[in-house]
């Protein structure tokens, strides 16, 4: 009876909260999330789904594939609640749920999908039901706020010991494939990967976490490294990383921008490895409720500073979020393989959602090719001037700005083309300085 | 060309705070001043290494699961490594290295880990898991200590020329990192520096780490060497001075970026305090 109430008011709440943010042009967040768990901790076992809820965590790539399952869910004609954007943790989902529910607390909809933090799926699910966990990856990610990776990655394990729903796993992750044999009898475990692509190492050029068998510690053998520590492996003593695939996707070409996966050719609109996986996931998801992935694929942009692509005055500039090594790497090993003259800029800041350790920088392989010069901003624009500048990159060819106005003026005074990474809370300021 | 030959320990397994930056900083300061720097690697199941035939060893910080493991491996280095250290190898020891050096650590369950025994200082993990000494860290340090420490061996031999050096390399300055450990390490006779922000080898001690001539250990990452050049150069000089037993005049470098950064965050972090 009190969470009804609790609900009742909830919604009277949003329904004021969103009219002043009109106004006020604000974003309310999960500020309602915030108000009703303090009212009602418990307010989600009051929550009635009736429909399958859609789960995805990860270290990186929550966002982008959450929303391109949403996506592929509405393109099959479904009706979708979704959370937004980085409200990915209890209240977010809190927020997400009260604003669609009716007065009653149902949720009238064909699926629920959501994006959740890692740390948070054991405390969310314990509470709502779940029926599909996609898992992607586990990097090093702003220790001083998450902890170690292992310690996350037990959290989940043990929350899956208990539950036999869909859980969609990444085998080129040794971090995430482990998890399919945390409930012996779950019989719905499917596993994606993806082959081998153009620019795969044999040897790992960037830091990563899988080098240990997590059943008998042995050191994991690599056939090749798609980037950090995804790509193919096997433990030469027990044979773990040899799982039957669900989904294999094949024939990756990030130039024409196709790939196979069972006999349907897919177009995308990405440049990067990473986002393939995120793909070969939302086909997973769709296999699974015998939906059609391929329009979606083909249609959905990345946007929002996740790879985006933007002309400003006519200058080229992709816009790409990293906040932590594994982000940084890829986004450099995209520059990379555009062969193209082009400038970086490079933002870093040390706020609390960003954790205020920046080490992690040196994590950052910055063995860039044909970049002519760098950029840096942020609060610790200086700290990441001398990371590049111990990399061997010309130290007259950085130039750091703690003001990030003066160092966009500074990036734009060529037209050459631009590469501009941020991390978390450096990226919307610096998207809307330079969309302006 | 005048080398530094440096053993780099468990680079695959003590690699969790960028703690390598450390070896990368040495080289970029070595290079740009027409030195070499040779970097050795030692994992698991590699051949075993002579640590006295190295100029510098150095190991960093990792996950505990990793650390448990080599800690039985680098165990049996111990008589090996206490003999480097007193001829006089530079030894560089970050976080979870500065701990296995010492006699012991004393997990959360009351389970000992053996140290190396090479130091005398010991650590005990903080029980409550979720407490720990985490955030920004600025020291006060003093890298001249030699006539204090060790004054019998100086008056050995060369007792002149020796001060001479003494006075030319002295180190003065404040040190900037980051701190991120559960750890409280007991019973330390000299610290690396006095702490001005930030806990130290302990919650809110007043001292961080470990300093002798030859050796620095301590918590702090950052990399310890990427916004302290003045760390950097006490440690090049002291392993050329000792390798080629001479007088070794370091050509002064472009610093511009790290004397911004020192500045911006010594005023960040100690004009917070105030």
């Amino acid at each position: 009876m009190y969470n009804t109430l609790v609900i009742i008011f909830a919604k009277i709440l949003n329904f004021f909260a969103n009219i002043l943010c009109k106004i006020l042009h604000k974003d309310n967040g999960n500020m309602l999330g915030k108000i009703v768990k303090k009212l009602s901790p418990d307010i989600l076992k009051s929550i009635k789904i009736d429909c399958p809820v859609i789960a995805v965590t990860a270290t990186n790539g929550k966002t982008t594939t959450n929303n391109a399952i949403r996506y592929m869910l509405e393109q099959n004609g479904k009706k979708v609640v979704s959370n937004r954007e980085g409200n990915n943790m209890e209240t977010g989902i809190i927020t997400a749920l009260i604003k669609n529910c009716t007065l009653t607390g149902k949720i009238k909809a064909d699926f629920v999908t959501f994006e959740v933090d890692e740390s948070y799926v054991p405390i969310v699910f314990k509470k709502i039901p779940l029926n599909t966990l996609v898992v992607l990856n586990f990097f090093r990610d702003q220790l001083d706020r998450n902890g170690e990776v292992e310690s996350l990655i037990l959290k989940i394990n043990e929350f899956l010991k208990t539950y036999d729903g869909n859980l969609v796993l990444n085998n080129d992750d040794p971090n995430v494939a482990r998890l399919g044999r945390a409930n012996e009898n779950n019989k719905n475990v499917y596993y994606f990967s993806v082959d081998k692509y153009k620019y795969a190492t044999e040897e790992q050029s960037e830091a990563g976490e899988g080098k240990f068998c997590p059943f008998d510690k042995t050191r994991l053998e690599y056939e090749y490294y798609q980037y950090s520590h995804i790509g193919k492996f096997k433990c030469p003593k027990c044979g773990y990383g040899e799982e039957n695939l669900y989904t294999k996707v094949e024939n990756v070409d990030l130039d024409a921008k196709t790939f196979k996966e069972e006999d349907i050719s897919y177009e995308f609109l990405a440049n990067n490895i990473y986002t393939i996986y995120n793909y070969a996931a939302v086909i997973s998801v769709a296999k699974l409720y015998d939906l059609d992935a391929k329009e979606t694929i083909k249609t959905f942009k990345l946007d929002n500073g996740r790879a985006e692509n933007v002309k400003i005055n006519g200058c080229e500039t992709i816009i790409n979020l990293a906040k932590n090594p594994t982000g940084a790497n890829v986004s450099l090993r995209t520059l990379n393989e555009d062969k193209e003259e082009k400038e970086l800029l490079f933002v870093l800041n040390d706020n609390s959602a960003d954790g205020h350790d920046v080490s992690w920088i040196w994590d950052i392989n910055f063995n860039v090719q044909n970049v002519t010069r760098i950029v840096t901003a942020g609060t610790r624009a200086y700290d990441m001037a001398i990371r590049i500048k111990t990399s061997g990159f010309d130290a007259n060819k950085i130039e750091p700005y703690l003001d990030l106005k003066e160092a966009l003026q500074a990036l734009y005074k060529t037209n050459t083309k631009k590469y501009v990474i941020a991390n978390y809370t450096a990226l919307q300021p610096t998207r809307r300085e330079i969309l302006r | 060309m005048k080398e530094i030959k440096l053993l780099y320990l468990y680079p695959d397994m003590l690699e969790l705070y960028g703690d390598y930056g450390n070896i990368q900083v040495l080289k970029y300061r070595l290079e740009k001043r027409g030195f070499n720097l040779i970097v050795d690697k030692y994992s698991i199941g590699d051949e075993a290494p002579d640590f006295t035939s190295y100029d510098i060893v150095f190991a960093g910080g990792g996950a505990d699961n990793e650390q448990s493991i080599l800690s039985k491996d680098l165990i049996k280095y111990k008589d090996n490594i206490k003999e480097a250290v007193e001829k006089g190898v530079f030894i560089l020891l970050i976080c979870g290295a500065y701990q296995l050096f010492g006699k012991y650590y004393k997990g959360v369950e009351g389970n000992i880990i053996p140290g190396l025994e090479v130091f005398n200082y010991y650590t005990v993990a903080e029980p409550d898991r979720k407490k720990r000494c985490i955030g920004n860290i600025v020291l006060k340090v003093n890298l001249n200590r030699y006539e204090k420490n060790n004054q019998e061996n100086l008056q050995s031999d060369n007792t002149e020329e020796k001060n001479d050096n003494l006075e030319e390399s002295k180190v003065e300055t404040e040190v900037i990192g980051f701190e991120n450990h559960g750890g409280q390490t007991f019973d330390i006779d000299s610290p690396f520096g006095k702490v001005l922000y930030g806990n130290g080898n302990k919650f809110g001690d007043t001292e961080e780490g470990f300093f002798k001539e030859n050796v620095i250990a301590t918590y702090l990452h950052g990399p310890l060497l990427a916004k302290n050049p003045e760390v950097s150069d006490y440690i090049i000089s002291y392993c050329l001075e000792r390798k080629y037993n001479e007088k070794i005049e370091l050509e002064k470098l472009d610093d511009t970026f790290e004397e911004k950064c020192r500045a911006q965050l010594l005023e960040k972090f100690l004009g917070e305090k105030e």
